[in-house]
């Protein structure tokens, strides 16, 4: 049986055995309030899927809801209401699952949240613990924000892509995302942790073991959320046990995973421009200041009050968005699918929350400005050593990257584009083994999965680029939506 | 931006100033037809052309992901301006063009998409025949320009009873 979800959160229970057709044995429909929910999701209406727990499937809405469904009928067990359009906060990411926690975190950096961390109980349905990951007045960090108005309350930090969990270390790693208001730094002086950062938490009471910030002071929206693979590799000939991450600020980078320390950084994405390279002590950027309130990364890639125009690249898309990267263990390669070019950035003072004095209403968008396409956007699937950063093997995309990759043990990674394009790489040279076009786009990466023996690639199709997507790419509004899943035998 | 689409084509602000001075025409009782055209004009406003992802749905603007969106309800151009930038979008910003062959010929402030370069605008998420168009800048103008702050009975007309969208507005 496969269990897949479509934006709004409906989940679909497939019987895959046929190895012929998917046949669907129950549909539960969690009766989102579509205008509600999706009027604050910045970025369109998404959903990441599922987690397996004993008898159930986990699953979450858009407006902030978690639900067990018995997974034999697809009947609601309990449902828990974890985070809160109310306050501009969703749920898009799929839960992790670690013993009987499920562990999501909300998005909503684009509408001045407070991120957290949140475990539920699977057996109660109710909260375990919540870990906020912009820490609160008293607890350390809390001083890397200097505004002196508490501008923390509001400061972002969003978690919206499934952390990942290590059993040998019994530790979740749990990207965060970008500090708000966005395109205003000198809204929140300071380095704002632990937005743009990845944390280590003790999956039974969320206690942070330690945190590594990737871009401190972020003006760019590098929201660092995406996953970060868990790899035991030789480093200069030690072993060492490696928590790595394609960042959205262009940089690959190796950390030790016991402890945070920074093993090696080096850039990944064809264009750079805000920072000379990564301090190679600190895995820092070289141009930051540790004595500044406000970061000045290089001049005119970031928009500042009274100079507000920028150019940024990578976008501030990101070099790596959510879309996963994809390791292959024999090999030691790890594929990124990214996100090539620049974009512009446009600095517009930040208003105060109405709780702070100021005019903005909960729900109401709090970025500190916008951003302008430039030029067009491509991608790229580039093959890299994760534990030097050195790319054995790259190819270029049409569009940038939305979707994702798959490595198997057959040597092959597995790509989709916007437009439809699925593809099968030689896992080696990044040469193109195999590709199929299934006429609607893929913003979601394939799994790999085995009936009887025989091996199949499946990959969820039909999605709807969003406004500022399309506006790059404009020959992808011709392509029509479905909810359609793809699956190929080998 | 706006500075530098000000340099390069001082003709267009000036007839955007003097249209500017142009008062709207007086109220009128609302035919069916006229009805059904705001009616279809909102469907444009908030689906086909999603208008309302950067605009917002009671068209007061708005920045981040949807761009710096300026205020329709507070807008000083004419239903013929408005028409204008719905059809050729703003050079230079993130408004895009709806008609599909704005700047292939100089149908579009005079100038094509090689005058213009960088500042070309963005392409939209569907194109706008001249009927759109038309619809879309009657229901601007019947429900949204010279309104105010909205209030929570137009919320619940934009959005439906069905959905807490409005709740925040209910004082």
């Amino acid at each position: 049986m496969m269990y897949v979800t479509d934006g709004w959160g409906s989940v679909y229970a497939i019987d895959v055995s046929a190895g012929t057709k998917g046949a669907i044995k129950w549909k539960f429909d969690p009766g989102i309030d579509r205008a509600w929910a999706g009027d604050v999701a910045c970025c369109g209406v998404n959903n990441r899927g599922v987690a397996l727990w004993k008898d159930k499937v986990i699953s979450i809405a858009l407006d902030g809801r978690m639900f067990a469904i018995n997974k034999a009928t697809g009947e609601k067990v309990w449902e828990r209401k974890i985070a809160d359009p109310t306050l501009g906060e969703t749920i898009t990411m799929a839960p992790l699952v670690v013993r009987d926690l499920a562990i999501v975190g909300p998005a909503g950096g684009e509408f001045g949240i407070r991120g957290f961390i949140d475990a539920t109980d699977l057996n109660t349905g109710q909260q375990a613990w919540r870990t906020y990951t912009i820490p609160g007045a008293g607890e350390p960090g809390n001083d890397t924000w200097k505004d002196g108005a508490d501008h923390w309350k509001h400061g972002g930090a969003p978690v919206w892509e499934t952390a990942t969990y290590d059993p040998e270390t019994d530790t979740i790693y749990q990207g965060i995302g970008n500090a708000g208001a966005d395109w205003d730094p000198q809204y929140r002086p300071g380095d704002n942790k632990w937005a743009a950062s990845v944390l280590a938490l003790n999956p039974a009471n969320g206690a942070i073991k330690w945190g590594f910030q990737y871009t401190p002071n972020d003006p760019f929206d590098f929201d660092e959320i995406s996953e970060h693979p868990v790899i035991d590799a030789k480093v200069n000939g030690k072993d060492r046990k490696l928590v790595v991450h394609a960042a959205r600020n262009g940089f690959f980078y190796a950390l030790d995973r016991t402890n945070g320390a920074f093993v090696g950084g080096k850039q990944y994405v064809d264009k750079l421009n805000w920072t000379t390279g990564l301090d190679p002590e600190t895995g820092l950027p070289a141009n930051y200041d540790p004595k500044a309130g406000v970061q000045v990364y290089t001049p005119g890639t970031h928009g500042m009050r009274g100079e507000p125009l920028a150019n940024i690249c990578p976008s501030h898309f990101g070099a790596k968005n959510w879309e996963p990267t994809a390791y292959n263990p024999t090999l030691n390669t790890l594929y990124i699918p990214s996100v090539e070019g620049c974009d512009g950035l446009e600095t517009v003072a930040q208003k105060d929350f109405a709780d702070q004095g100021g005019t903005v209403k909960p729900r109401e968008r709090f970025s500190g400005g916008s951003f302008k396409m430039t030029g067009r956007l491509y991608g790229s699937l580039k093959a890299i050593d994760p534990t030097t950063g050195d790319i054995k093997a790259a190819v270029r995309l049409d569009f940038p990257n939305y979707a994702g990759a798959l490595a198997t043990a057959g040597n092959l990674v597995f790509l989709g584009q916007a437009d439809g394009t699925f593809t099968a790489y030689d896992a080696k040279t990044l040469q193109q083994a195999w590709s199929f076009s299934v006429g609607t786009g893929i913003n979601a990466p394939a799994v790999s999965y085995s009936v009887n023996g025989k091996q199949y690639i499946a990959v969820l199709a039909g999605s709807r680029q969003s406004p500022f997507v399309m506006q790059n790419d404009p020959s992808l509004k011709y392509s029509s939506t479905t909810s359609m899943l793809f699956v190929f035998g080998l | 931006m706006h500075v530098r689409f000000a340099r390069k084509y001082p003709a267009v602000l000036a007839l955007v100033a003097a249209l500017c001075a142009i008062t709207i025409g007086p109220v009128h009782a609302q035919s069916a037809e006229e009805t059904r055209t705001i009616e279809h004009g909102k469907d444009i406003f908030k689906i086909k052309a999603t208008c309302q992802f950067c605009h917002k749905w009671d068209a007061s603007g708005d920045q981040g992901y949807g761009g710096n969106a300026l205020s329709l309800r507070q807008t000083k151009l004419t239903p013929a301006q408005v028409a204008e930038t719905v059809k050729c979008g703003r050079p230079g910003t993130g408004m895009p063009f709806h008609d599909q062959f704005a700047y292939t010929d100089k149908r579009c402030y005079g100038v094509t998409r090689t005058d213009l370069g960088n500042d070309v605008p963005p392409e939209p998420n569907a194109f706008l025949n001249s009927d759109e168009i038309d619809a879309v800048v009657k229901y601007v103008f019947a429900k949204v320009v010279g309104r105010g702050p909205s209030t929570y009975e137009e919320c619940v007309e934009f959005w439906g009873a069905d959905t807490r969208e409005c709740e925040p507005m209910k004082q």
